[in-house]
């Protein structure tokens, strides 16, 4: 910068900005230490009255929360780390290694991520099925770890790799698998994390799919457990509000952790868009 | 990097191994076995009373294991229905009469007409209305588990606070017209009564008071546009006119029952299956209580109930027809009736029931079988039933004449009738 | 070429199995009768008849088109933050941080804390608006607001990756184009209209494509705040992809739905294919 500017202003609109983002969370930790009689008073209060700590009560006494949670993280880890092999592989022949119909094919690739995800639902819990893999972990990753989105995106990512290095490697006599192993997947890195980071979103979210492929209802995650807790609480609102803020705490403190990762693996996949 | 590589070794380790294991024991089923059943159910609050069910059956039955699952009501019928068409249902599972024609319909259940006969069950030792639910073509596809009927649910602290009398076997429609503007008080946001637009605790019952029917004998037509019919529908759309309810906004925000829980309605029709809740409800104690629906032209209440049913597609069909026909048995029943959660449907066994509830009249519920008519049924009911709301809201809100929704909605019901 | 087989089978394997041989076969069913149990009967287009005359499609298709509609208006709005964000300095991180938290918070969990948010008697959006002398209304059970009200919803959970995009392309913008019409006597407005929005219209784009194809497949916020409740307002605010679930899955009715899924997958290539096509007036590739 040439000059220096005055930043107060803006700090002053993104202050105003970051509150009301902030403000639905803020309400929800308020609500949960209330009890059920007063967040139905009319005005609301803002800072609960009686400080009760029965939702978080209620909550644990409904839901298994440390064996959905196991299962969420489980096939989360499982997802992720096919997605990312599966995507890989495939980004890199797309990218690197012609072969015929290979326009074609990634064309197909393409025209299924505009394909509503519900849409596949009954074809792909018959083959879940037919495999014996039903109320199994692998059959909550399973369809994760095919998604054409992450071909899409690893392809993307080698495409914009300089060549130079692949040739050297290549004069050097390595095999396709070594370039690509030793050279093209560490320079890949960026797009790597960000692969990670958006499937295992996606994972953890997921709410419909658990629920058909787990018809014991054996290994079912978190998403699941906290709709069942709306079905059956209905209005208890400290209590859902505790649920919601149990169930998403687990992520949300992955991403403080990983903050740089996370945003460095999302903005990986628009630049190159 | 080396950790994606062993991990996806390992992933497509464990698809192998699961793969195998899954086709293995699929072959196998030696009669000596253990063989386990899935029994599926959408109640959090029953499910500990079918849990003692199902460790009582396998007292008897050491042979077979019997796992109880609970499903959240709002993806039961998705779930279920995936299995069934995949082959992959519950064994045994909970059904309910709108579901079950297109179940029974698709031959999805297991026909358990030859078990009743070798078994013995007794079928007039349930209500008619609810085991002919569950009888399709004639043959028998599920056993009556719980039956209700309707009545008045009340809170007496806001019947005092209003100086108005308790309703009771008297009571006609004007009785309940008045009683709710009069407990109506805006000041204090109570309400005297929940209209929402509810068939089974609402608008069927009064329909039938009125003389009239819903569905047209034979099942091929609906009759909401009926002068009877139009009248029952009218005892709610009044209500909501005098105000005397909380709008269908509000109750589309808290729902009915909740209404009632957090004691802004003084008066909620519905069925016996609250009683439990209301039973554990802290806030509630010693203020609530039920009374018989008015009288319109005649008495009259919906009465239905859930059907224990099995899936045709079973790999175990035999102990299958055997848990069934335990969970149709009197000592299921009086498990049920002694944990509170339900009315049991088999005669006889309701008194522990009505013990372990002392502060609330629930004979009242057991009187309205005589005057009981069963949960109305035709074609695709699910799909008909999902459209009221949405033609009959403008007669709520008093947006339309009734007769004109109710002619609207008529039509389209009769749409999806023909369809069949 | 061998290579290149062995790199590309596993996600090949996985795509025909998992997602063409599906979609084939919702193809296929979008043309028959198929009962709930039992055998399907070809129909041929009827489905597709059907549905062109179902006010409940049309109006399926209107609420999506304007939940889209109204979601893009948050693109133009993360634009601005992120240029706020990128001249912020120090404290751009935490503001990042809070933007993102929706995106790794659970759906459900955010339906129901809105749902709350939005109940029209106790309420804390009514209640804020009380205090600007504004009446409140039953944002989640009155369909004429079911929409809007989800689509603010959309807009707060999409922004922060949004802006994790957007801001990745600000900082590919070189600094040097800034100082240069700085020297000119440019201001910030007239950089950001005259420079910023240029040079980042490819991310732009690429944001509005993927939120497009999200907001037309929207479904998860309606399931929790509208049908695990019985709401009346319900019936006037269903999304596609929402009548095709409750089609397919709970109403027996699997080859209508197969139809309505098949219609919505037909416009979304439309609505892609017209993007790029219009791109070419708007977007700048330096």
């Amino acid at each position: 910068m040439a000059e220096r500017r005055r930043t107060w202003p803006v700090h002053l609109l993104l202050v105003i900005a970051s509150v009301i983002m902030v403000v639905p969370f803020v309400w929800q930790i308020l609500t949960l230490f209330k009890t059920t009689s007063e967040v139905s008073r009319i005005p609301p209060t803002i800072l609960p009255q009686e400080f009760s700590l029965h939702a978080f009560e209620t909550f644990f006494s409904t839901v298994p929360f440390w064996s959905m949670f196991a299962v969420s993280t489980g096939s989360l880890v499982l997802r992720v780390v096919g997605q990312v092999a599966v995507a890989a592989l495939a980004g890199y022949a797309f990218a690197r290694l012609p072969f015929p119909g290979r326009n074609a094919l990634f064309g197909l690739f393409l025209a299924m991520l505009m394909v509503p995800s519900q849409l596949f639902l009954i074809g792909q819990y018959g083959l879940i099925r037919d495999f014996g893999l039903l109320d199994t972990l692998p059959a909550l990753a399973i369809p994760g770890m095919f998604s054409a989105f992450g071909t899409f995106l690893m392809r993307q990512a080698f495409m914009n790799m300089p060549p130079d290095y692949e040739e050297a490697a290549r004069l050097d006599g390595a095999n396709p698998f070594q370039v690509f192993w030793h050279v093209m997947l560490p320079m890949a890195k960026p797009t790597l994390a960000a692969l990670t980071v958006l499937t295992g979103l996606y994972s953890w979210n997921d709410l419909l799919w658990p629920l058909i492929v787990s018809p014991s209802g054996e290994n079912r995650p978190l998403p699941v457990g906290l709709a069942g807790l709306q079905g059956q609480f209905g209005t208890d609102y400290p209590t859902l509000m505790a649920g919601a803020f149990v169930c998403s705490i687990p992520l949300v403190i992955v991403f403080l952790v990983l903050q740089r990762q996370f945003f460095r693996g999302i903005a990986s996949s628009g630049l190159k868009g | 990097m080396k950790h994606t590589w062993t991990a996806a070794l390992a992933v497509a380790a464990t698809l192998l191994t699961a793969c195998s294991s899954g086709s293995g024991s699929s072959g196998e089923a030696a009669p000596a076995e253990k063989v386990t059943l899935t029994y599926a159910n959408w109640s959090e609050d029953q499910a500990p009373a079918m849990e003692q069910i199902a460790a009582e059956f396998q007292k008897e039955n050491p042979n077979i294991a019997v796992k109880v699952q609970t499903l959240p009501w709002p993806e039961y019928w998705s779930t279920l229905q995936v299995g069934a068409a995949g082959g992959t249902a519950p064994d045994a599972f909970w059904m309910l009469a709108d579901h079950f024609r297109e179940y029974a319909k698709g031959g999805a259940l297991i026909d358990l007409s030859d078990t009743v006969k070798s078994t013995g069950i007794d079928m007039t030792a349930y209500p008619k209305a609810v085991s002919d639910s569950y009888t399709y073509e004639g043959k028998i596809f599920g056993l009556p588990k719980d039956f209700d009927t309707n009545g008045i649910w009340y809170n007496k602290a806001l019947f005092d606070a209003a100086g108005v009398k308790y309703p009771d076997d008297t009571w006609g429609w004007p009785q309940v017209q008045e009683a709710a503007k009069k407990l109506t008080d805006p000041a204090k946001g109570v309400w005297g009564i929940a209209a929402p637009i509810d068939a089974q605790g609402g608008y069927y019952n009064t329909i039938l008071q009125a003389g009239g029917s819903i569905i047209k004998p034979g099942g091929t037509a609906s009759d909401f546009a009926g002068p009877e019919a139009v009248a029952g529908l009218k005892f709610w759309a009044d209500l909501q006119k005098a105000g005397s309810s909380p709008t269908l906004k509000q109750l589309s925000d808290t729902e009915a029952v909740s209404m009632f829980e957090n004691q802004k309605v003084a008066m909620y029709f519905s069925g016996a299956y609250w009683a439990f809740r209301f039973h554990n409800n802290a806030d509630l104690k010693g203020k609530v209580d039920v009374a018989p629906l008015p009288q319109g032209v005649k008495r009259a209440t919906v009465t239905s109930g859930i059907g224990n049913a099995g899936y045709a597609g079973s790999k175990h069909p035999e102990e299958l027809k055997k848990f069934l026909a335990f969970l149709g048995g009197t000592k299921a029943a009086e498990i049920q009736a002694a944990t509170g959660t339900v009315l049991p449907a088999y005669k006889g066994t309701q008194q522990p029931w009505l013990d372990s509830m002392p502060e609330f009249k629930l004979q009242t519920f057991i009187d309205a079988i005589e005057y009981g008519v069963p949960l109305p049924v035709a074609g695709n009911t699910a799909e008909w039933q999902g459209l009221a709301a949405q033609y009959l809201a403008p007669a709520w809100d008093g947006a339309k004449p009734v007769e004109e929704a109710a002619a609207e909605y008529q039509t389209a019901v009769d749409e999806v009738l023909a369809k069949q | 070429m061998g290579w290149a087989l062995l790199f590309i089978a596993p996600a090949t394997i996985g795509l025909v199995a998992l997602y063409l041989w599906p979609f084939l076969s919702t193809l296929i069913k979008s043309f028959q009768d198929v009962p709930a149990f039992g055998p399907a009967t070809f129909t041929g287009v009827d489905n597709y008849t059907e549905l062109l005359g179902d006010g409940e499609v049309w109006q399926a298709f209107g609420n999506s088109a304007l939940y889209t509609a109204i979601v893009l208006l948050g693109i133009p709005l993360a634009v601005v933050l992120a240029a706020l964000i990128e001249q912020a300095g120090r404290g751009r991180t935490v503001y990042r941080v809070l933007f993102f938290l929706p995106v790794v918070t659970l759906p459900v969990a955010i339906g129901m804390v809105w749902r709350f948010i939005y109940n029209g008697d106790f309420g804390l959006f009514n209640y804020v608006l009380s205090w600007f002398g504004i009446d409140g209304q039953y944002w989640v059970a009155d369909p004429r607001f079911t929409i809007y009200a989800f689509a603010a919803v959309g807009i707060w959970m999409g922004l922060g990756i949004n802006l994790i995009i957007l801001g990745a392309g600000l900082q590919a913008i070189p600094k040097a184009v800034y100082e240069a019409s700085a020297l000119d006597g440019a201001g910030r407005v007239r950089q950001f209209f005259h420079i910023t929005v240029p040079l980042l219209s490819p991310s732009i784009f690429f944001v509005t494509i993927l939120t497009v194809i999200a907001a037309l497949q929207m479904f998860d916020l309606i399931f929790i705040m509208l049908r695990s409740v019985n709401n009346t307002a319900l019936a006037d605010s269903k999304t596609i992809v929402y009548l095709f679930y409750e089609k397919a899955f709970v109403q027996f009715q699997q080859g209508y739905g197969a139809a309505i899924a098949i219609v919505l997958l037909i416009v979304i290539m439309i609505a892609t294919a017209l993007q790029f096509r219009l791109q070419r007036s708007w977007v700048f590739y330096g």
